[in-house]
This record gives C-alpha cells, sequence and structure tokens, in this order.
C-alpha cells in the first residue's frame, strides 16, 4: 500500500478514537480542539502531494514530506508545553486543597475535644 | 530571659519523617512556651510514614497532618495559613531537626515587637558561630548570598536559614504565595522587592542532629539551579 494512504488511514483512525473519546467523555471538548485540528491538517495533506509540494515550495522546503514533520512536530510541542502548564496549574490547586484540607481537620478535631470537655464538667 | 509579655506568636515547625529528633525539639519548645505567654507551638507534619505523628500527640501542640506530602515550602506555608487564620501577630519557622537553638528566640522576635523589622533571620555566619557545616555547604550559601547581594543590593549573610521570624504583614503576605521547594532564599528575594525591612541576627546553630537533610548530594544539582532560576524569576515576574 502507498505510504500516502497508509498515513490518510492511520490519521483517520485516529481522529475517530478522539471523536469517540469526546463522545463519551473522556476527553474534553475544548481540549479535543487542537487534536481535531491537527488531524485535518495532517489529513489533507498527507492525501494531496499536490498541495503539500506547493506548501513546501513557498516556505522553501526541499523535500516535501519534511513539511508533514514540521507541522506534527509544531503541535505537539503546543501540546507538551499546553499541559505542562495544566500540570502546574493543578498541582497548585492540589496543594491548597491539601492545606485547607489539613486545616479544617485540625479544627474539627480541636472542636470535638472541646465539645468533650463540656460534657465532661457537666457529668 | 527578660520579656514574658510578647505578642500572639506561633512557632511553626515543619515535620517531615522526624521520629528521632521530634521529640527532644518539642520538649524545648515547650519549655520555651511555659517561659512566655501567648505562645503556640505548631507542627505541621508533611505527610510522614514513620512515628512523627504519633510522638508529636503525647505533646500539647497544635499538630496539623497534611494528608500527603507537598515538601517543605507548602508545608511550611500551612502553618503559615493557620497563624493567618488564627490572628497571630507574629510567627517563627523553626526546624524539627533540632539544628535551631531555643536561646535565640528573643534576639529573633525582639525587633519584629519593636516594629523595626518586618522579617528577622538566624544567620550562621554574621558573627563566628560554633556551627560546622560541609564545604558544599557553606560554598553554596556564599553563592546565593552573592546572588542576592546583586539582585538586591542587600547583605544576608545566611540566605538559606530556616531560622525567621516574621510579623502579621509578612504572614498574610506567606499565607497568600509562598514558593514551593527550597523557599528560603526565593522568600528573601520577593520581600525585598515588596520593600519589607529584613535583618539577620547572630544564631547558634548545630549540625543535624539525626535523621537526614532533605538535600542529598545529587539533589543539590538540582537545588542550585533551580534556586539560581527562582531567585532570577522572582526579579522580574508580576507582583502577586
Amino acid at each position: 500500500m502507498d505510504i500516502t494512504w497508509m498515513s490518510f488511514f492511520i490519521i483517520v483512525l485516529f481522529f475517530i478514537i478522539v471523536m469517540e473519546s469526546v463522545r463519551r467523555g473522556i476527553l474534553e471538548t475544548r481540549d479535543s480542539l487542537i487534536w481535531i485540528f491537527t488531524c485535518m491538517v495532517l489529513g489533507v495533506l498527507s492525501l494531496s502531494r499536490d498541495l503539500l509540494a506547493y506548501l513546501a515550495d513557498i516556505l522553501g522546503i526541499a523535500y516535501a514530506p519534511s513539511l508533514l514533520f514540521l507541522f506534527g512536530l509544531i503541535s505537539t510541542i503546543i501540546m507538551i508545553f499546553d499541559l505542562t502548564r495544566r500540570i502546574s496549574k493543578l498541582n497548585n490547586k492540589v496543594t491548597v486543597l491539601t492545606q485547607e484540607f489539613a486545616l479544617l481537620k485540625e479544627e474539627q478535631e480541636r472542636m470535638k475535644q472541646d465539645k468533650n470537655e463540656v460534657r465532661k464538667k457537666k457529668i | 530571659m527578660d520579656i514574658k509579655n510578647v505578642p500572639k506568636t506561633a512557632i511553626i515547625v515543619p515535620a517531615y519523617n522526624e521520629e528521632d529528633n521530634i521529640a527532644k525539639t518539642l520538649e524545648g519548645l515547650m519549655a520555651l512556651k511555659n517561659e512566655l505567654d501567648n505562645v503556640e507551638i505548631c507542627v505541621v507534619n508533611d505527610g510522614s510514614q514513620d512515628r512523627t505523628k504519633e510522638i508529636v500527640e503525647t505533646f500539647e501542640v497544635v499538630q496539623i497532618n497534611l494528608p500527603q506530602n507537598l515538601g517543605i515550602g507548602g508545608a511550611v506555608q500551612t502553618g503559615y495559613k493557620y497563624a493567618c487564620n488564627h490572628d497571630f501577630e507574629i510567627a517563627v519557622q523553626f526546624d524539627a531537626d533540632g539544628q535551631h537553638n531555643i536561646q535565640d528566640f528573643v534576639n529573633l522576635i525582639q525587633p519584629i515587637m519593636n516594629q523595626e523589622q518586618d522579617m528577622v533571620i538566624g544567620s550562621r555566619f554574621l558573627q563566628k558561630t560554633d556551627y560546622r557545616g560541609s564545604r558544599v555547604r557553606r560554598i553554596g550559601i556564599y553563592y546565593f548570598y552573592l546572588v542576592l547581594k546583586l539582585l538586591t543590593r542587600k547583605k544576608f549573610t545566611d540566605p538559606t536559614s530556616g531560622y525567621r521570624a516574621i510579623n502579621r504583614a509578612v504572614i498574610e503576605l506567606f499565607a497568600h504565595h509562598y514558593p514551593r521547594d527550597y523557599p528560603e532564599p526565593e522568600v528573601l528575594m520577593h520581600l525585598s522587592r515588596k520593600g519589607m525591612r529584613i535583618k539577620e541576627v547572630p544564631a547558634n546553630m548545630q549540625s543535624r542532629q539525626g535523621g537526614a537533610s532533605s538535600i542529598t548530594t545529587w539533589k543539590s544539582f538540582y537545588y542550585f539551579g533551580k534556586v539560581t532560576l527562582s531567585i532570577l524569576m522572582s526579579s522580574i515576574v508580576k507582583e502577586y
């Protein structure tokens, strides 16, 4: 099978997985945007050799398929950076939650003790 | 000790797997607490897996148990949040491993009680003390001294010291924002930029009594890089 078709099928398969994940609620819609966009661009570029050659020519790329790599690489880097940022953000949130939880628990414990002391005094 | 009436003061003791040292440290602090009014000891147990929790429970102190390990920055900040919520006027950070000396406590909080300073740091190098750290450690401390001097034009002879006292204004600031790992030098940059008054007083410190330091040889490379970067970063970041 021609490599063009093979990569196209892989991309279509991947596209279906993305859509199915969104449908099942595993992947949030806003997170799927960049994946859908990447799939579409890669799909179109891998099917139409003329378009790929034309774009490569404009950009001054001697070997046209490397444009595919470039595009794939850029989207991957953007996605990884976005993920790192989100991890940092989540990290902060988890820290705040952990602290707040511990502080509340301490307060609850103290209230329990106070209650017990009051009860003892009554007896 | 010449003063008895201190404003509401919290001694924050972050502890992570400190079963070897915590009892001794807390005994010392309890003696201090009995001597001074208005002092509360607050141990932040940073998700220890050993018997730290059980040992701390035998003392009459406030114990805050983090359900998971957050690292020194997150643990200390929990203490500052506690101090902030319960209207403490002064907070003192005190290491659980027994390297800090309670004899220096009054010297540390005195400038804050007089409202002359916002933060006071116990320094091992301001005067000649008995402190004997490894050479690498002292080179590291000197390096941060140079970096901070370059950026803040102020001299912090012991920028990594964890023995520090702060007033209400700084407590509120720390409750809102505190760096995560290896926070000590970074905080100095942050506070200098805010125009806070910081002073060092001489303090004696023992080399650690037992347990393991949070900074191992391999981690020290990461430590240098991370702290340098975060000092540089906090000299340019947006004010929070």
